[in-house]
């Protein structure tokens, strides 16, 4: 993670306290939302564990001594949750998904490659989208399946896409 | 025995009191023709030498700070108004109205983070990253004096001195001795606690807690529950890493 850069919140102590001051505490959530999913985004992660994100640097800094309670990493989770960007995927919300971008806006992203790159009316493999070399400089290169199937689902139902078992076809 | 005035004495006196008059008015307009005609040589002198010195007023701030003193010895504001010969000649009106609207802009943009307080050094600092390497150099000096311009806008603009330091508020709302106190304070490490407070200007408890308490409402503090015994508070504008973001 030695490319990755902090925003300045990331070295002032109390960002690791959720703040009373609710003006002070809606500034705090907003940087720490962006943090996680920009965190996220640079380590190509899109799952989180709950229990091993306290002692991750995400959430603590060794440098200046200070981390999120665990309370603190589920106010977090909520609100991420609540912006679509969040899903926990056991009931006791130990596991999450992290979506640095909602399905929506990967669908998006996705057919505008698609129109670029003409290929509309034709079928395309799920490995084609995610790991084939056409893709390599796309930002859903290497997306995991269950986001690639939501994210087309969310251009199916607007009638840009077609599912089929292992693939898709683009209109 | 003392003889009374005659009319001859009294005509005599009339006629020397008609004189003096005269005489009196007639110096009195001297006085002011004379004081017209210096007048108008040391406007124009002055209107040569701004002309002359156009470009350092504008590029030096240096030179800019003495033109100004020199204007204000003299009773002249350059910036009273951005109409006017002084605007027109050199455009002085026009550099501190664009400085204002500039540091309206970057307090704007740093409140979410700060509360709406910045220091001097750190206003300065970003004034001139918005304005780009080839403008004029800007002085502390010149930002006062655009920030005491902004006023006419209501009293949403100030600058408070904390010990050696200032700062400028750009949100409304009346910071006391005791919030300042703090601020300086705080200066030291970017944090204040309740103890340091209390031993530092031997304040009553309650006396602290509310300067405490307004200064996190206001969003100028930060609370921080890991720095040990005792809450800390955190002000961001002082915090030395807000700087280089």
């Amino acid at each position: 993670m030695a490319d990755f850069e902090w925003p300045w919140q990331y070295k002032f102590p109390p960002f690791f306290t959720i703040q009373p001051n609710l003006e002070t505490r809606k500034k705090q959530l907003e940087a720490w939302c962006s943090l996680v999913l920009t965190y996220q985004r640079h380590k190509k992660s899109y799952s989180l564990d709950v229990t091993e994100a306290q002692t991750s640097p995400l959430f603590h800094n060794k440098a200046i001594n200070r981390k999120l309670t665990l309370d603190a990493i589920y106010t977090i989770l909520d609100e991420l949750k609540k912006r679509g960007h969040v899903e926990y995927t056991d009931k006791v919300r130990k596991q999450c998904l992290v979506m640095w971008r909602t399905p929506e806006e990967w669908g998006k992203l996705i057919y505008s490659w698609v129109s670029a790159n003409g290929m509309n009316n034709t079928v395309c493999t799920f490995y084609e989208l995610t790991e084939g070399d056409a893709t390599t400089n796309e930002e859903f290169h290497g997306m995991e399946k269950w986001l690639l199937v939501r994210a087309l689902r969310t251009l199916e139902a607007q009638g840009k896409a077609a599912l089929m078992d292992d693939g898709v076809k683009f209109f | 025995m003392r003889r009374g005035a005659g009319i001859g004495a009294i005509k005599n006196k009339n006629l020397a009191q008609a004189r003096y008059k005269d005489k009196g008015t007639e110096i009195a307009e001297d006085q002011f023709s004379q004081m017209t005609k210096q007048m108008e040589v040391f406007k124009k002198n002055l209107e040569d030498f701004a002309t002359k010195h156009k470009d350092d007023i504008r590029k030096d701030p240096q030179f800019r700070l003495q033109f100004q003193e020199m204007c204000a010895s003299i009773g002249v504001d350059p910036l009273a108004s951005s109409k006017g010969f002084w605007a027109e000649m050199l455009g002085v009106g026009d550099f501190y109205y664009e400085l204002g609207v500039q540091i309206v802009e970057v307090c704007l943009a740093t409140s979410h983070r700060n509360g709406g307080l910045i220091s001097i050094d750190e206003l300065r600092d970003r004034v001139m990253a918005s304005r780009g390497r080839n403008s004029q150099d800007v002085s502390l000096d010149d930002l006062l004096r655009a920030i005491r311009k902004l006023r006419i806008l209501g009293n949403g603009f100030t600058v408070l001195t904390a010990g050696s330091m200032q700062l400028v508020q750009s949100v409304p709302g009346e910071l006391t001795m005791d919030h300042t106190n703090v601020l300086q304070l705080a200066q030291k490490s970017g944090y204040v606690s309740k103890s340091q407070l209390i031993k530092e200007f031997k304040w009553e408890e309650e006396r602290t807690r509310r300067a405490l308490e307004f200064l996190t409402k206001e969003g100028m503090a930060w609370v921080d529950d890991q720095g040990g015994s005792e809450r800390l508070y955190w002000i961001p504008s002082l915090f030395p890493d807000v700087k280089s973001s």
